[in-house]
């Protein structure tokens, strides 16, 4: 009886060790605070990225405007103050 | 930041100012396809990513095909970050490739191949063909069951190509089947070859365009037009497109980091449903049209024959357009891109759909 108890739980081990290692491998961090922190990183993070492109916007913008006004080229013959 | 002396010690040793005067003096054309210039310098910052990425990752990677798998499972279980810098590496390598393709097919349809830029074209070429390697490099060293089938058939197929292909899938391999010999050769591939051959190509790649200048499409290059100075106007509009794809390839990364799935065991039965790559879908799907024997010949030997003739037309397409070289419109060549692009873009989603 004992044997047979045993060469159970020898087959329940083998099967269950197996069933364990078909399970999917986590790629993400599981408990719902760290995703929680993680989506709030991506949400700032593009709030980043968008402000940046404005703020690149806007001087490309400011650079065609002086461009277009003509102010942009450096004068020859400028008197130097030193 | 102004430092006075040390711009004395540069301006003493080297020509700062005309330097500078080059860089000013740098001019990009301005016309309605002008975004494809883009295209070049995003797949750069791409690069760079995965550079960095993979540089963190090698410090954590064992390539031995024993530890290999656990060492991943450990850098994304229980490194910080781990995940993040693996997604991060996949997703990266995902968007240049799409990237590098998108540019190829620009370059193509623009014929910006034309004389005297060929150099261009074969070098952004093997550039391709490179990152294309990378990618079936990077994908065994998981060492998962799926990567090791994959890898399997990718060697395969290339021993079907006569004479030569006995020698490629053994060298490939580093023996009769995959094992952990291919692993090494891979990891070498991978973090040290590839790594030196793409740098060196893409500084000779950069200084031809330098060299060269922007190619401006035939359609346009007759009109009147205001060619922008590089910098600071092209250079920040670069800025703009590699903060979005920044921000695209961490998004992705973090909504969807790749699985990894059970240890490689080469005696097992490969996986059902066995996939490639995306961007090797179009070979997998064309090999399936063949069948197993044509005229008493090896049907996949055939079809990697017609494959291999249509990827060197492709490579060597600047030599066949002589209208193009020329400086005539070439309307045959852009059809032939065209049918490229939809065989390619038709037997992709065929592939990912069936």
């Amino acid at each position: 009886m004992k044997e047979l108890a045993m060469a159970f739980a020898g087959i329940f081990i083998a099967v269950a060790t197996l069933w364990a290692g078909q399970e999917k491998i986590e790629v993400f961090p599981g408990s719902p605070y760290e995703k929680l922190i993680i989506y709030e990183n991506l949400i700032i993070f593009w709030i980043g990225i968008i402000g940046l492109v404005v703020i690149i916007g806007m001087k490309l913008r400011e650079i065609k405007r002086i461009r277009n006004m003509g102010i942009d080229r450096e004068e020859k013959d400028i008197p130097v103050l030193d | 930041m102004n430092c006075p002396r040390l711009r004395s010690w540069f301006s003493e040793r080297y020509d700062v100012d005309g330097i500078r005067d080059l860089f000013r003096k740098k001019t990009v054309p301005a016309h309605r396809y002008e975004i494809a210039y883009y295209t070049g310098g995003t797949t750069l910052f791409l690069f760079a990513i995965q550079f960095v990425t993979g540089m963190v990752l090698s410090l954590y990677y064992i390539p031995y095909f024993e530890h290999a798998h656990g060492s991943i499972i450990e850098i994304v279980t229980k490194l910080n970050m781990g995940w993040f810098f693996r997604s991060l590496h996949h997703w990266g390598a995902q968007i240049a490739i799409v990237v590098l393709f998108v540019h190829l097919w620009c370059t193509l349809l623009l014929k910006s191949y034309r004389k005297p830029r060929e150099l261009l074209w074969f070098s952004g070429f093997i550039l391709l063909v490179i990152s294309i390697f990378f990618g079936l490099s990077g994908y065994l060293l998981l060492w998962d069951e799926r990567a090791f089938a994959a890898v399997r058939v990718a060697t395969g197929g290339a021993g079907n190509l006569p004479l030569v292909g006995g020698f490629i899938k053994a060298f490939l391999r580093g023996g009769m089947d995959v094992s952990g010999d291919t692993l090494t050769r891979f990891y070498a591939f991978h973090v040290s070859i590839l790594p030196l051959f793409t740098v060196l190509i893409v500084a000779g790649h950069v200084l031809l365009v330098q060299y060269h200048g922007m190619s401006v499409p035939l359609s346009v290059s007759g009109q009147t037009r205001k060619d922008v100075p590089f910098f600071p106007n092209v250079f920040y509009k670069d800025l703009i497109v590699w903060l979005i794809v920044l921000g695209m390839v961490v998004t992705f990364a973090t909504l969807f980091p790749p699985e990894i799935r059970g240890k490689a065991d080469p005696l097992a039965p490969a996986p059902e449903n066995i996939k490639p790559e995306w961007y090797f879908l179009f070979l997998f799907q064309t090999l399936k049209l063949f069948p197993g024997q044509i005229f008493g010949l090896n049907g996949e030997t055939i079809a990697i024959l017609l494959i291999t003739a249509g990827i060197l037309f492709l490579l060597f397409i600047p030599l066949f357009d002589i209208k193009s070289q020329r400086g005539e419109k070439s309307p045959l060549f852009t059809w032939i891109g065209m049918i490229y692009l939809l065989y390619f873009l038709v037997m992709t989603v065929i592939g990912f759909v069936s």
